[in-house]
């Protein structure tokens, strides 16, 4: 994703280097970086549990320490878009890691965002479970075969799918807010583009809304 | 307590195990109970005095962190982050700045590395007090409640000399930590950093904690009822805490010598000398034993980085406005309920395009279905209190 922050690096790779060019080649997996200690392995979705089950018993990375995932859009409703237009798609992560040396691989698999889909991988690792039910409620992400893909966090009527990058931050919408007098201006450089339109629009309008706070 | 008409259909089923027909009964704990540490509901099913089926209802407290972070600045997220697991604010904060300082690739001096260390240190003995308060507690034994609050008053005045916070300390900047009273200049005099007193201070509050840690074991360990209410209740083996991604002392409590302080270089641990105590059985005895020995340990370590804390400078040279470079990065580190982490997606702004918030209760409780199945009701609440978690660092 992004470039290793030395070159030497690459000249003599490191055993965290080492260790991630074994994994890859063992799950088969065609790319992988190490980047800031933070080892990826890039995997194709249709090798996604194959990938998890020879992590847990080939590997040694018995332990499961997350599943998240990123909606990369282009078009977001809040914060500030990626700084280079990217492939619309979710990033699913899981992260596993042995129990000995501390060391951590993120699994990586990107699904396209019309009706994304992953089996589920509770049956390699029985803590996905809430995690995959977390993403499922956050991102709208299909966890086929899980056992009890309820809302986890979220009320269970509730719509809508918070962490997707199309999601506003509602509150943020709706409720008064006080604008000027106890907000001060985010730092800004002024120069950049913003979409919220004059500096004094910028003021009364709380961080996250899309659209000028009427309940001032 | 309600019974629950859809029990009816679990008949058949209690007909088989026994030969008296029972009916299960659907047991709401929760949200608001004293043992839950926040609001936790657990629906239980329970035939009898034995728990069949438990099924943890979690989001009371759900605020939405990650959502919000990406609308702020990396300092601004600082001061959120405190409110995760408020039983130890100061210790959320750091593998956040790390990662951040990770990306930007900065070099941190060594003295503000020592004071990080310092109170996280003394974060993780106020929140081990706590449970050393709590657990006992709700077992019925009430006296060990004084003993560890009057020790955690005493970190807690610490940490306050020295971020002005006793719970939500905010003290970490990128760079470095906050100098203190104010006025940002990173050229201050570093006899204005740490409070007059505060060596000395923290030295005699180690002694105390060290004789408290005595005094509660004296109170505690011999304790025919506690050791009943404990001992091989509530048992966790090393496999299955792995694969539920259990962390922290829980994890050790199962005999899995892990910690992040001894393989990770987010702060300098390696200069210290201190032992990761283990237990043998996995039951709430042994995490219950793992976090007294973890306050001594960190007692140890506290004596030992007071001695060391070298001078120099608060902070590193960084920009009025900080911008983080573009790129992706995960930092942990070892909180007092577990692994912490942050996954960084940067794309080069004041704030993180997408930040992951990997925090320790989350999974540590993701276990309580598997590890209540079949215990008697009264051990429900010794197992949940000897799991140490806290509903703000499940929910974030």
């Amino acid at each position: 994703m992004t470039e290793s922050p030395s070159d030497e690096a690459a000249a003599e790779p490191s055993p965290l280097e080492e260790f991630a060019a074994t994994v890859a080649s063992t799950v088969g997996a065609a790319r992988h970086d190490v980047v800031f200690d933070t080892v990826k392995v890039y995997v194709d979705p249709s090798a996604w549990i194959e990938t998890l089950r020879t992590a847990k018993h080939d590997l040694g990375l018995v332990h499961f320490s997350y599943l998240s995932a990123i909606d990369w859009a282009n078009d977001v409703a809040v914060g500030d878009p990626p700084a280079e237009p990217v492939e619309e798609r979710f990033e699913v992560l899981a992260a596993v890691a042995d129990l000995t040396d501390g060391r951590l691989v993120h699994f990586s698999t990107s699904l396209s965002k019309d009706e994304p889909a992953l089996p589920t991988a509770t049956s390699v690792y029985a803590g996905a479970a809430w995690h995959e039910r977390e993403a499922h409620e956050m991102f709208d992400i299909d966890f086929a075969g899980h056992p009890h893909l309820e809302k986890l966090y979220l009320p269970s009527d509730f719509e809508g799918h918070p962490l997707k990058k199309s999601y506003p931050l509602l509150t943020r919408e709706v409720k008064p807010w006080p604008g000027t007098v106890d907000v001060e201006g985010m730092p800004d450089e002024g120069d950049e583009a913003s979409d919220e339109g004059s500096d004094d629009a910028a003021v009364t309008t709380p961080a996250g809304a899309t659209t000028e706070n009427p309940g001032r | 307590m309600t019974v629950d008409q859809d029990a009816f259909r679990y008949l058949a089923d209690a007909a088989v195990s026994v030969e008296l027909e029972t009916e299960d009964m659907t047991l709401n704990i929760g949200p608001q109970h004293p043992s839950t540490h926040g609001v936790l509901r657990l629906v239980a099913k329970v035939d009898g005095e034995r728990v069949s089926d438990v099924e943890p209802a979690i989001g009371y407290m759900h605020r939405g962190y990650e959502k919000i972070c990406e609308v702020r600045t990396y300092p601004q997220i600082t001061a959120i982050v405190n409110r995760i697991d408020w039983t130890s604010g100061y210790a959320n904060e750091v593998p956040l700045i790390v990662a951040a300082e990770k990306l930007m690739e900065l070099e941190v001096p060594e003295r503000a590395q020592y004071i990080r260390l310092i109170l996280t240190e003394m974060a993780r003995i106020a929140s081990h007090f706590m449970f050393m308060a709590s657990f006992p507690l709700e077992l019925g034994a009430a006296t060990p409640l004084m003993f560890a609050l009057r020790e955690r008053e005493r970190v807690l005045d610490l940490i306050e000399s020295v971020t002005g916070g006793r719970f939500h300390p905010n003290f970490n900047r990128i760079g470095g930590v906050k100098p203190a009273y104010g006025s940002g200049s990173t050229t201050r005099k570093i006899t204005q950093d740490l409070p007059a007193g505060f060596f000395s201070g923290s030295r005699q509050a180690m002694d105390a904690v060290l004789a408290t840690c005595d005094e509660i074991e004296d109170l505690v360990a011999g304790n025919e009822i506690f050791l009943a209410r404990t001992k091989r209740v509530g048992v966790l083996p090393p496999e299955i805490a792995a694969d539920y991604g259990v962390t922290g002392p829980n994890l050790r409590a199962s005999g899995i010598r892990f910690d992040l302080r001894k393989v990770s270089d987010y702060l300098p641990y390696d200069r210290f000398d201190f032992v990761v105590p283990i237990g043998t059985m996995g039951d709430s005895w042994d995490r219950w034993w793992v976090r007294l020995e973890e306050i001594r340990q960190a007692a140890r370590i506290v004596q030992q980085a007071i001695d060391g804390v070298p001078s120099g400078p608060l902070q590193a040279k960084v920009p009025k406005i900080i911008k983080v470079p573009k790129g992706e990065v995960y930092v942990r580190a070892e909180n007092p309920k577990g692994e912490m982490g942050y996954y960084i997606v940067s794309e080069g702004g004041q704030g993180p395009y997408r930040l992951k918030i990997r925090s320790a209760s989350f999974s540590n409780i993701s276990i309580l279905p598997w590890v209540l199945e079949g215990v008697l009701v009264p051990d429900i609440i010794a197992i949940m209190g000897s799991l140490d978690f806290v509903l703000g660092d499940v929910d974030r």
